[in-house]
């Protein structure tokens, strides 16, 4: 056998030099920066909690917060349900699986922006085709993204998110399932289960792990959303109005258009004790509804 | 359940089904529609669902005009380093770990877990300030270069499916004399070639989906990746709604033909660890 430290040492030295310079370093420099003013070329400067302190009594961040908070609870329960429901409707006796699969799942690989440009579009107020269905039906036209309600413009952002998002969801909900035996599908038909029965009684029970991890992974992403308002915002100049502001943008317009490293960097932490908080939430909560064998 | 469902239901179902699908592939259809329309279709009420005329001059501007054709050369770039060095150097450290003890074994182990939870936002700002020591702002090396050091999910999906090969492959190769590069390069690289389908595809999508590295990283517009040239377009109000879908297509289209080449790895590897490259 080969000398096994040395050849292990060998074969992980990629990831180990990964772990020192870009995770290690970055991590404790980011703690220290979160304390310190600097601007990218200076050096920095140490000036304590002011960081945080600007970050936790500023307006800004708290704005972005609820905006994002609002965000994520239309759009988690939203995407996770329909996810759900085309998992159960595919998980069905039906033909061309593939295909529906497919069309479903389109929208996960489109890159954001492509994704993110025609939405913009079908947004138009004028010309967009969302308006035009809306009045061939005989409804009124609606500002969407532009709305002076600021909870359209949120809903209208989550309803493109449940659009680029969705299929991921069902993909995974879509494999919960197809553990849940057929005989027991079989069997409980045999007693006189109907549809709802059975979705209720035993596919729920058997994929809630994974409705439980595809809620998580949709609230961090919505936490994280970023690539979305750059597509339907457009260019993220210094100033963000206000009702449009979420963390990720002060976060990126602090620290490289700004040169703001140090409240960037407070930011950024603040961000990720927050939805640290929020899994851990969620994980406590987990053990009272989800069901494991 | 097949035989006892009754026929309505089944309607009912594939009523469903449809609809859903019309509504998802709708944005596709229409970013195709209107890259097709021209300037006076693309602000007509009722709007033309086929475009006639029919322009295919959109692409034609698009490509030449607004550097595209450029672009997506810039995007290919990325992606075929970034691929390339990810699956190395994921394979590389995945067969360490699983085939040698050593003493940091479980730590790097579990510190490959944790790096996952780390979110991009924290490392970001110093990783910046790494490559402008390196005076590297400005190129294509901080979105290449660590791919070379293999991510965590990379080491991750190839470490489980080395575990599941046979451990008489590494004995029998040891016995003919074989050294341990040679074992890893001549007998479980080619292997893992399943897993390393499946690893290849979410980097391709991570890459050439990826905007935040290319927003921070890049100024020149000469070596913009599609999503930046993207970006451009829409904010720059003199062009034409066509063509800006022209773009967009372009951005697209290279994702969609590699899953659809690929579409079985993909969706096993999402639905397997839950995650999206």
């Amino acid at each position: 056998m080969h000398k096994q430290g040395f050849w292990g040492y060998i074969f992980t030295l990629p990831f180990l030099i990964n772990i020192v310079v870009f995770i290690a370093f970055p991590v404790g420099f980011s703690a220290y920066i979160s304390f310190a003013r600097w601007d990218l070329f200076n050096s920095p400067e140490w000036v304590g909690l002011q960081n945080w302190i600007r970050v936790v009594e500023g307006r800004e961040f708290w704005i972005g917060m609820r905006n994002v908070g609002v965000f994520a609870l239309i759009f988690v329960p939203a995407q996770t349900l329909l996810a759900f429901g085309v998992a159960f409707l595919l998980n069905q006796a039906i033909r061309g699986k593939a295909m529906w699969r497919l069309f479903y799942f389109l929208p996960v690989i489109t890159p954001w922006l492509a994704g993110g440009v025609v939405w913009y579009w079908m947004f138009n107020y004028r010309y967009g085709v969302l308006n035009w269905l809306l009045s061939s039906a005989g409804l009124t036209s609606i500002r969407w993204v532009d709305s002076p309600h600021w909870l359209v413009v949120v809903a209208s952002i989550a309803m493109v998110n449940v659009w680029k998002g969705m299929g991921q969801s069902m993909i995974i909900l879509l494999a919960g399932m197809q553990n849940v035996p057929k005989e027991v599908l079989e069997s409980s038909q045999i007693d006189g289960a109907t549809g709802w029965k059975q979705l209720t009684k035993i596919v729920f029970p058997i994929v809630t792990p994974m409705v439980f991890l595809v809620m998580i992974l949709s609230t961090i992403a919505a936490f994280h959303a970023f690539d979305v308002f750059l597509a339907l915002f457009g260019s993220i100049s210094a100033g963000i109005p206000e009702r449009n502001v979420v963390p990720n943008l002060i976060i990126y317009r602090d620290a490289f258009l700004l040169f703001k490293m140090g409240p960037a960097s407070a930011a950024a932490w603040l961000l990720f004790v927050i939805i640290l908080v929020i899994t851990l939430f969620q994980k406590y909560f987990e053990k009272r509804w989800v069901h494991y064998d | 359940m097949t035989k006892a469902t009754p026929p309505w239901t089944k309607a009912l179902m594939y009523l469903l089904v449809l609809a859903g699908a019309v509504v998802m592939m709708f944005p596709f259809i229409w970013m195709l529609s209107t890259s097709f329309k021209t300037l006076g279709a693309v602000s007509q009420m009722p709007p033309q669902l086929i475009p006639n005329p029919f322009r295919f001059d959109n692409y034609a501007e698009v490509w030449n005009k607004v550097d595209f054709g450029r672009y997506t050369f810039n995007s290919f770039f990325i992606v075929v380093f970034d691929m390339a060095g990810s699956l190395l150097s994921c394979a590389f450290v995945a067969f360490g770990l699983a085939m040698y003890k050593f003493k940091l074994r479980g730590l790097v182990y579990a510190f490959m877990l944790g790096t996952l939870l780390i979110p991009g936002q924290i490392t970001m700002i110093p990783t910046y300030f790494i490559w402008k020591q390196f005076h590297a702002l400005n190129t294509y090396v901080p979105l290449i270069a660590p791919s070379f050091f293999a991510g965590a999910f990379g080491i991750f999906l190839l470490h489980q499916y080395i575990k599941s090969l046979p451990k008489e492959l590494y004995e029998s190769a040891v016995i003919d004399g074989c050294s341990p590069p040679g074992i890893f390069f001549k007998i479980y690289l080619p292997l893992c070639k399943p897993a390393l389908a499946a690893l290849g595809i979410f980097t391709f999508m991570g890459a050439w989906n990826n905007t935040l590295g290319p927003l921070i990283y890049l100024q020149d517009r000469k070596m913009y990746t599609l999503p930046l040239g993207l970006m451009y377009l829409k904010n720059e109000s003199s062009i034409n709604q066509a063509v800006i879908m022209a773009g967009a297509v372009i951005t697209t289209l290279p994702v969609v033909l590699v899953y659809l080449l690929a579409q079985k790895q993909f969706v096993q590897g999402i639905a397997s660890t839950g995650l999206k490259g």
